[in-house]
């Protein structure tokens, strides 16, 4: 079965460091640039974070999380350096097209900013099982059903999307068209979606059945299959974590008082 | 029989497995779109078929957890957007059941107003991470020529959005009505909170 998630088993230092150490880096890398205000700790970010993607052996696996990002922002630098209302100074002319300066300055941060999310999220998304992440969770707190719920989607997906693959070939070998022309394509979405619907909300109600008889309705305290390990370089990772933001909201009181 | 409040919030495990159904269901809409080069996203029908059956709670939670998976698997920018989701979902439970999605007409109107609710959430949204934009082309083509003609940015991202969201939006609900309807009695009643549970102890 497929899995939706892009994580990959790997055995590197980066797969074994605890989940809400990732979550706490993410925190750090987004909020650091913007209380500076500074594109440069973008930047920075962006590079510590190819560096632990390096180490986690998952550099290549962004590609895909970039991709899409990635295309709107290569719009997102035309119509800008193009367009943008305030554009004076003149950069770069291409035949008839003239990039502006301040354009292409603004698109540059907006750039800069996505590829920090996007690369800081990488690092929790390809280096983390699901499942250990929705445990975190449920450790941090979060109520074990809701727990349930985040990784049965995982399981539900796959299967899904196996029905989908078989109701797909059933209605082709019924003769419907799935390709053509755009009305052909429109008619062809309901007798897809319908039966992959109805089936999967038929399937919930077994399964709410076979939850409660298993108790899951039952007030007793959850407890875990697996116990964590605590290290010390877990410990140090998350002070220097809280220390650099730290560090940050003084760098940002210190901006102000100027 | 006294009826329960649409916003009295009763979880139970019937609700609660209805949520990865319905994330399932809106990424399967969303595979299917793709797979037929539809010009749509049809990601959201999971979402308001949920918050027909089981309220603008569900229907908000469905939304919510539907964008953090996706965030967690594909697209980490996803995340912001679970707002514009949450807002879908509590506006189409709330216009179900309040009885407005019955029949063609009521359908199109309720999809008329989610889509906007959903642009003027999602447009600041848009402004922050993208300047704007929103990565549609035709959207995208139509944000252009408004800043173009000096439109002020957030104008011209809300009709970027709007020009997306309102086809997407309307076939979405017609969709999920036509899904509802066919629907077994046996199992929309699963979702139902407004009867009374009698014991015999």
């Amino acid at each position: 079965m497929k899995s939706i998630s892009l994580y990959q088993d790997k055995n590197t230092v980066i797969h074994r460091i605890d989940p809400l150490s990732k979550i706490l880096y993410i925190l750090v890398a987004i909020i650091v640039p913007f209380l500076l205000a500074s594109q440069i700790a973008s930047a920075a970010f962006i590079l510590v974070s190819i560096i632990i993607l390096l180490m986690g052996k998952s550099l290549k696996r962004t590609v895909p999380m970039l991709g899409f990002s990635g295309l709107i922002l290569i719009t997102v630098v035309i119509i800008q350096g193009i367009f943008r209302p305030d554009n004076v100074t003149p950069a770069l002319v291409l035949g008839s097209v003239v990039f502006y300066k301040e354009g292409l300055l603004f698109a540059l941060g907006i750039s800069l900013n996505v590829i920090n999310i996007l690369m800081s999220f990488s690092i929790l998304v390809l280096t983390t099982k699901p499942s250990d992440m929705v445990e975190t969770f449920v450790r941090m707190g979060l109520s074990p059903k809701l727990g349930y719920v985040l990784s049965s989607v995982f399981q539900i997906i796959p299967q899904m999307t196996e029905t989908m693959a078989t109701i797909t070939d059933a209605q082709r070998s019924r003769g419907m068209e799935t390709e053509g022309n755009l009305t052909t394509r429109v008619k062809a979405f309901f007798p897809l979606i319908s039966p992959v619907v109805m089936n999967s909300l038929i399937t919930t109600k077994e399964r709410a059945i076979a939850l409660e008889v298993r108790g899951f309705d039952s007030k007793q305290k959850k407890t875990f299959l697996t116990e964590v390990k605590k290290t010390r370089s877990e410990k140090v990772i998350k002070i220097v974590l809280a220390a650099v933001l730290i560090l940050s909201l003084i760098g940002r009181v210190l901006i102000w008082l100027r | 029989m006294k009826k329960n409040s649409m916003w009295s919030l009763k979880l139970n495990t019937a609700s609660l497995v209805l949520i990865p159904a319905a994330v399932g269901i809106n990424y399967i809409g969303k595979l299917f779109a793709g797979a037929l080069k539809l010009p749509l996203w049809l990601d959201s029908i999971g979402t308001i078929l949920a918050a027909c059956l089981a309220g603008p709670i569900v229907g908000a939670l469905c939304g919510a957890i539907n964008n953090i998976i996706y965030g967690f698997t594909l697209d980490p920018v996803s995340f912001i957007y679970a707002l514009s989701q949450v807002g879908i979902g509590i506006v189409a439970g709330v216009l179900a059941y309040k009885g407005k999605m019955k029949g063609l007409v009521g359908s199109i109107i309720t999809g008329l107003i989610i889509a906007c609710v959903a642009t003027v959430v999602s447009t600041p949204i848009n402004i922050a991470m993208y300047g704007g934009q929103t990565g549609n082309i035709w959207g995208d083509a139509l944000f252009t020529w408004c800043t173009a003609n000096q439109f002020p940015t957030w104008l011209a991202s809300g009709l970027d959005e709007l020009v997306v969201d309102i086809p997407d939006k309307v076939a979405v609900t017609l969709i999920a009505f036509g899904i509802y309807k066919a629907l077994p009695k046996k199992l929309t009643i699963l979702y139902k909170n407004d009867q009374a549970i009698e014991s015999l102890d």
